[in-house]
């Protein structure tokens, strides 16, 4: 953005902010260059409404159609989420009210009456959907309520089932239960899966009451998701591929053979022990944006940290090895891959999520096969894995079944590089001073010195016992910023900033994804979409969403935040991102790039 | 806790993985290196019997290995040779089955163990035993061991069984317990000692 106020420049990357508190008038005469009708309703029940979007899409042509993605502008129209025009009923935005009550009454006893037909939250005893996510450090992978099955009040009142079954009813995986108990509840959803298809249809969803059944028929694999969590039918279906997707990554789609050999096959002895992969899985659509983003986050470090961890696995990469991945827990440091060779975000999520569910492999240097559902998903390639640490560990694969010494010696060189360009050490700091914090955006521009801004600069050291944000708890950052998410749609990546006060805990963490995942499927939504721009306010925050060609913005603000500062915010929330994106993307590298 | 020793004189063969690059230097009487598989039943105590003997732990929370780990350990004899056993400790899992001739092949030792306290795994022990003998190498070391010896009390597989299938396949027998290291650097000990030498030119 230029600092120009009659003129705005297309190109975000020269954008520089000109100190707005010291003259507000110019901010504001710069805001007024765009103005977007803000979409209002997104339910495609209100036709009405829906044209408005159309309208406001086309409104912003006449003031300066390249300028959208330099500045967001959107005007009036506020949704409240419980006095909007929108019906409450609508499936669209009722959003968490119901959890959100649930979690203020302590969280306990949510559920006073059974209903035998009927699935709910339970929440005093220890669930993953209740009370025990207050705790999200504690959770512990595996299955739980083994002992259960259809018949248990407990297990009809989880809030959210994942199945796996084959096109006989078999089970194969369910997320709560014993499998080989739940025979007859899979002969019935199997039923109907196929009562649909004798008529030559197929059933995507069934709505009953608060519950909602979404169907996923891949082949001889049923999956089906039974919940009353109220995400939109496009994100358990998208969950629903990630965990066939997971299924995939353990055994090949070449499981299909089985069952043309035999339609009987029973699949649960292949999966033998990966019980955990598959939790951990489920529990990380809570908690890891990634699942819905379908792009994946670096740590934060610095651009000369990063390059070195890269250049060794390129070395590497040019040996042989099809991908070269470097990571700490569930974000990338660096990743390399061979010529051609992409790898997409929803594979590493489910590679990543495979390696740190199974203990196994921070035992001592693994070689193991997997596959990439969206590489090849018929083709196993192998994987050398190895934890430097308990966080960071290094996957090299390859198509060679014994290329395993090759990649041990490849690990050693890696290690010793790492080691002397201290890659290991920054990068277990980075963990410990963690990413973008909203308290830390900058108020004002950042005064150019030559040398762009670092992530870290404004930033109390971490050692200071009572470091200046103390004081800050409970506010967030400025306008009432809470929490924002950016996603570059060019690099396949994001960067979400850290959780601080006032969402501190799990259960709050994890409303906000869930609305961000609602938020992601409107602005997404193939019938009515897409969209650009998205305001919003309920009783627990403001959420401002904004798509364009480079990235999309998801930002949440307290819930009585002012609209234009929290507009203005999202601009400046853009600027930092760009401010520093050489520490908290990984650029150029990336495969996805060719 | 028997220990047979049933195997038969070799005096040549190969001792190292066909993949293993860093081995192509000239054998060494002194210096053995040998590769070493282990093969069983999901939830035998394979990890548990290789962490044992390598890190001196037992960690009683089971972990599931998923598809193959890779450690080292090298142990003195008393006639002053050493032998660094490379060790594949492969997954006991069905998926993995197909693929166990990736970590067996080239293989010069094979520990096929199985649980006292669990039929099917001996019976699982006996088709590892029958697989290596079609598809191993034909010179390989093949150890028999029942594990979680500590559970006496518990014990369904008798120790004769053991002894007898082994004799009968040419076997070294052995039970231990990787909860008490019982027999654990006996069994490796007792392998490093039936390893043929390379007889010195």
């Amino acid at each position: 953005m230029s600092s120009d106020s009659g003129s705005s420049s297309s190109s975000g990357d020269e954008s520089v902010e000109q100190n707005p508190d010291s003259n507000p008038k110019l901010v504001d005469e710069r805001f007024d260059l765009l103005t977007l009708t803000e979409p209002v309703e997104l339910e495609p029940n209100h036709q009405e409404n829906g044209n408005e979007i159309a309208n406001g899409s086309l409104n912003r042509g006449s003031n300066d159609g390249g300028a959208e993605d330099d500045q967001l502008r959107v005007e009036n129209h506020e949704i409240f989420g419980d006095e909007g025009p929108a019906s409450p009923s609508s499936s669209g935005y009722a959003g968490e009210r119901g959890s959100s009550s649930a979690s203020s009454a302590s969280g306990i006893g949510e559920v006073s009456e059974i209903d035998g037909n009927e699935i709910h939250e339970v929440r005093n005893d220890g669930s993953l959907e209740g009370i025990s996510d207050s705790r999200a450090s504690s959770w512990v992978p595996g299955k739980r309520h083994v002992d259960e099955d259809d018949a248990s009040i407990s297990w009809r009142k989880r809030k959210k089932h994942f199945f796996i079954l084959s096109h006989s009813g078999k089970p194969i995986y369910s997320r709560y239960g014993d499998e080989h108990k739940l025979a007859g509840f899979s002969a019935t959803l199997q039923a109907i899966i196929s009562f649909v298809e004798n008529g030559g249809d197929r059933v995507k969803s069934v709505k009953a009451g608060k519950h909602q059944v979404v169907f996923l028929v891949k082949g001889p694999i049923y999956l089906v998701c039974i919940s009353c969590t109220e995400e939109p039918f496009e994100s358990l279906k998208g969950q629903l591929e990630l965990i066939y997707g997971q299924m995939i990554l353990i055994l090949t789609k070449s499981i299909n053979r089985c069952f043309e050999k035999n339609p009987k096959f029973d699949m649960t002895p292949l999966l033998g022990g990966t019980d955990v992969v598959f939790s951990s899985l489920i529990h990380s659509f809570s908690w890891n944006p990634a699942t819905f983003l379908h792009a994946y986050t670096c740590i934060p470090l610095a651009y000369a940290t990063r390059q070195a961890a890269g250049a060794i696995l390129q070395d590497v990469a040019d040996s042989g090895v099809l991908f070269a991945i470097l990571m700490c827990k569930h974000k990338v440091i660096s990743l390399v891959g061979a010529q051609k060779a992409s790898l997409h975000p929803d594979d590493m999520l489910l590679l990543s999520n495979f390696v740190m569910s199974s203990e196994s492999f921070r035992t001592s240097e693994s070689f193991s096969p997997i596959c990439l559902p969206r590489y090849n998903p018929m083709a196993f390639l192998y994987a050398y894995v190895h934890f430097f640490d308990v966080d960071t560990y290094l996957m090299l694969l390859t198509t060679s079944s014994d290329a395993f010494y090759h990649l041990k010696d490849c690990r050693i060189r890696i290690e010793t590089v790492l080691l002397k360009s201290n890659v290991l050490s920054e990068v277990q700091r980075s963990t410990i001073d963690g990413g973008m914090r909203v308290e830390d955006l900058p108020v004002d521009p950042l005064p150019r010195f030559g040398s762009s801004p670092h992530l870290g600069q404004q930033r109390p050291p971490t050692e200071s016992p009572e470091g200046p944000r103390e004081p800050c708890i409970g506010i967030g950052g400025p306008a009432g910023l809470w929490h924002f998410i950016y996603r570059s749609i060019y690099l396949d990546q994001y960067v979400s900033s850290e959780f601080s006060p006032p969402l501190s805990s799990p259960q709050q963490q994890k409303r906000l994804y869930r609305a961000y995942q609602r938020l992601y499927a409107s602005m997404h939504d193939k019938g009515i979409g897409p969209h650009k721009t998205q305001f919003r306010r309920d009783e627990n925050y403001v959420l401002l969403c904004w798509v364009t060609q480079d990235f999309e913005l998801y930002a949440a603000f307290d819930p009585l935040a002012d609209k234009a500062l929290a507009i203005k915010t999202c601009n400046r929330v853009c600027q930092w991102v760009k401010d520093v994106e050489n520490e908290i993307f990984l650029q150029g590298a990336s495969p996805f790039s060719w | 806790m028997g220990c047979a020793s049933s195997l038969p004189d070799r005096s040549s063969g190969r001792l190292t993985g066909l993949n293993n690059a860093e081995n192509s230097g000239a054998p060494d009487a002194k210096n053995l290196r040998v590769k070493l598989v282990l093969l069983g039943d999901s939830g035998v105590g394979k990890s548990c019997i290789v962490l044992r003997f390598v890190r001196g732990q037992f960690d009683p929370t089971s972990k599931v290995t998923v598809g193959a780990s890779f450690l080292s350990q090298t142990i003195a004899l008393q006639d002053s040779t050493t032998v660094k056993f490379e060790i594949w400790d492969t997954a006991g899992q069905e998926r993995y089955a197909a693929l166990a001739p990736l970590y067996y092949r080239g293989a010069g030792v094979a520990v096929i163990v199985y649980d006292i306290t669990s039929p099917e795994s001996f019976t699982k022990a006996q088709y590892w035993v029958k697989e290596l003998q079609k598809h191993g190498s034909p010179d390989i070391v093949m150890a028999l061991v029942g594990n979680k010896a500590d559970l006496q009390e518990k014990r369904e597989v008798p120790v004769q069984d053991g002894k007898d299938y082994a004799e009968k396949n040419g076997m070294f027998f052995i039970e231990t317990s990787a909860k008490t290291a019982d027999n654990i650097n006996q069994l490796f000990e007792e392998i490093a000692k039936r390893l043929p030498r390379p007889s010195p030119s």
